[in-house]
């Protein structure tokens, strides 16, 4: 990457990197999450299919529960939630923010099983505080989040901006519950939908120092397959159907992914076993063991760990990387100086990758490290 | 050294089939780019600032679909080559200059080397949600760099969340009642657009006060702007807008009437006006403007001579 739009050599991703010569860098400062208290169990979910499917879910994909919302719960209380917690865990105040930036696909907000306009962000800044803050929404599938927070890195490498919040709500169970009234069998096109769980997450990312902060952030879409997982309005009952070709889709993500990842550790001037943690978006864990070998086939290592927490919250849709690694910060398993991969895979297909180290973010979890 | 604009087009129909938003939005990149003369594959990033569509598609972003559409760089490019990162982005009429401003910040870092905005908006349910119905209508532009102008210097954004219940949207959803046949579904969503009285004479206010302070932030006084490119939106707004700014009617970029009232995609055909008027080449000094719901409002400096 060079300044003043000089031609960068040949990515097939598109590609920031803290070494580019940038005045400044981006760091991940802190990340928040609202967990709905309610739990629903895969075996009171499965329970529950208007058809008789013996459909194993739980041991098909790893996911024992996840929680589910509750009444006055949607997608604006979640991502509103998840931005207080962030604040809690962060050194800045509501009043720092001068971006934010809502990327949850659900958008409900009491009023609307839906809504477009004014911009989800809007009511989130507001309900924070932080009314001086620039807003926008955006939609980018499950790769939303790392989306907000690959826009965020430019503006403040280049010193438009000092700090950031990226923000997701998603009230995503209603997917389930319309699933579970047409599954039939296996084969269904909607049984990734029974996989999904609801969840808030924030991210606050702040300027650095040039050279530090986040070593590389990547995306590129491989629109070719762009029709393998799409979700619209349903008929059978408030909130979306999904239908997703789930094998197709990580086929062909798998095939694409090792070589991007090559990339991205390649800019970071890295190798793959230099990672001490992989967080891969969550969908499934016999998939992402899946991933995971043919990853290390095709690189000819492996990461340290790769972080799988379907058990509990299943699939969250947009916020996935960020409830793992607030996980992950909470139970300190992550340490101060532990270099972290965040792998996005989405419908689109949308392919993301962020390369950072751990720094004193893990001050803020209670981590002495 | 500045964001160029490359092209910009704007229309209502996409061809002969039914109107879509995919369509829009397909027809207006094809067209643009083809005005820029260059390839789909030069696009490095393509951002979808449109809302409303005839499915209501939640997943993929349906940038994703038009980049599959118009053929930019599908699978892994040849080595030496790029790929194409395509999302959508929800800022209701001022989706576009948000767009243009975080597009205009990665063309300055050498991110991406062009930047593609679309946009477009079918009514789902015509005439059925209260409101004044959406005019289909599709826009695209195309932004590179130019070492020869200053581009995008400044943008400014300010929201009135005090109105932010004058103008609302979203899907309801709606029981069917009654006895329902087997295969029948038990309702649908519904696309509510609620506009209240007194909304476009708030647009105005804010706007207003919004452009003051960004030319007091510049320096800048009204008589200093070449050329005032509004996004029309919201069109009761723009003449009392006009004249409360003292903006003489031959320094403002008039949309033509076929696509006057269009939505997401205002600003595009304001723009796409003043480029085919020869005005946009002319204007040393052109303030681009959209105000909606939130309120927001959003302006660009855009500016011609060197940097």
């Amino acid at each position: 990457m060079t300044e003043n739009g000089q031609e960068q050599p040949g990515h097939w991703l598109t590609l920031q990197s803290a070494g580019s010569g940038s005045s400044w860098g981006c760091r991940i400062e802190s990340v928040g999450v609202k967990l709905p208290a309610r739990r629903l169990t895969t075996r009171d979910l499965m329970s529950k299919t208007s058809h008789r499917t013996r459909i194993q879910l739980e041991r098909l994909t790893g996911i024992h529960e996840r929680r589910v919302v509750g009444p006055g719960e949607n997608s604006f209380t979640l991502a509103a939630g998840a931005a207080r917690d962030c604040l809690s865990h962060s050194q800045h105040r509501a009043s720092d923010i001068q971006m934010l930036v809502n990327t949850s696909i659900t958008r409900s907000n009491g009023r609307f099983s839906q809504s477009f306009e004014p911009p989800l962000s809007l009511y989130v800044k507001q309900a924070i505080g932080a009314a001086q803050a620039v807003n926008l929404d955006l939609s980018n599938a499950c790769a939303g989040m790392l989306t907000g927070v690959f826009l965020l890195q430019d503006l403040i490498s280049r010193g438009e901006i000092d700090c950031g919040m990226v923000v997701s709500g998603e009230y995503i169970s209603n997917l389930s519950w319309n699933a579970a009234k047409q599954i039939r069998s296996l084969f269904s096109k909607q049984l990734a939908s029974l996989t999904l769980g609801d969840a808030g997450a924030a991210v606050i990312v702040e300027r650095v120092p040039g050279g530090s902060g986040i070593d590389v952030i990547g995306f590129t879409t491989l629109a070719e397959h762009s029709r393998l997982c799409l979700a619209f309005p349903s008929t059978l009952g408030p909130g979306s159907q999904m239908y997703t070709k789930s094998r197709t889709l990580h086929r062909v993500a798998i095939a694409d992914m090792a070589v991007l990842a090559a990339e991205a550790i390649g800019q970071a001037g890295i190798d793959i076993a230099d990672i001490d943690y992989l967080i891969p978006h969550q969908t499934s864990a016999r998939a992402i063991r899946a991933g995971t070998k043919e990853f290390v086939r095709r690189l000819g290592a492996r990461p340290k760990h790769v972080v799988v927490n379907l058990e509990e919250y299943g699939n969250t849709s947009s916020t996935t990387l960020f409830v793992a690694l607030h996980k992950y910060l909470e139970e300190q398993r992550i340490r101060k100086g532990d270099r972290v991969m965040l792998l996005a895979l989405a419908s689109g297909i949308e392919i993301g990758i962020a390369i950072f180290t751990v720094d004193s973010m893990v001050d803020h979890y209670g981590n002495t490290h | 050294m500045g964001t160029r604009i490359e092209a910009a087009c704007a229309l209502t129909r996409g061809g002969p089939r039914k109107v879509t938003a995919r369509g829009l939005a397909d027809a207006a990149a094809r067209a643009c780019l083809a005005q820029a003369g260059r390839r789909p594959g030069d696009v490095d990033m393509l951002i979808n600032a449109g809302i409303y569509r005839e499915d209501n598609m939640g997943e993929p972003a349906l940038a994703a679909l038009i980049q599959e559409d118009i053929g930019a760089n599908l699978g892994e490019p040849p080595v030496g080559a790029h790929g194409t990162f395509s999302f959508d982005l929800l800022n209701g009429a001022c989706g576009v200059i948000t767009a243009i401003q975080l597009q205009s910040g990665l063309l300055c870092s050498g991110v991406i080397r062009y930047g593609a905005i679309v946009t477009s908006d079918v009514d789902p349910d015509a005439g059925s949600h209260g409101a004044a119905a959406l005019r289909p209508a599709g826009g695209a532009m195309l932004l590179g760099w130019d070492d020869g102008i200053a581009g995008f210097t400044d943008f400014h954004v300010e929201t009135f969340p005090e109105y932010a219940d004058l103008y609302t949207s979203g899907l309801v959803w709606q029981g069917r009642r009654g006895i329902r046949f087997p295969r029948q579904g038990a309702g649908r969503h519904q696309l509510v657009i609620d506009e209240k009285p007194g909304y476009q004479d708030r647009l105005a206010d804010c706007a207003e006060e919004a452009t003051r302070n960004f030319l007091r932030e510049l320096g800048m006084d009204m008589t200093e702007v070449d050329l005032l490119v509004p996004a029309p939106s919201a069109p009761g707004f723009l003449d009392p807008l006009r004249e409360r700014l003292g903006v003489p009617g031959d320094r403002v970029a008039y949309t033509p009437e076929d696509l006057a009232g269009t939505h997401t995609t205002g600003l595009i055909t304001a723009v796409q006006a003043a480029i085919r008027s020869g005005r946009l080449g002319e204007a040393g000094n052109t303030l681009m403007l959209a105000a909606g719901s939130g309120i927001t409002v959003a302006l660009a400096l855009y500016r011609q001579a060197s940097a």
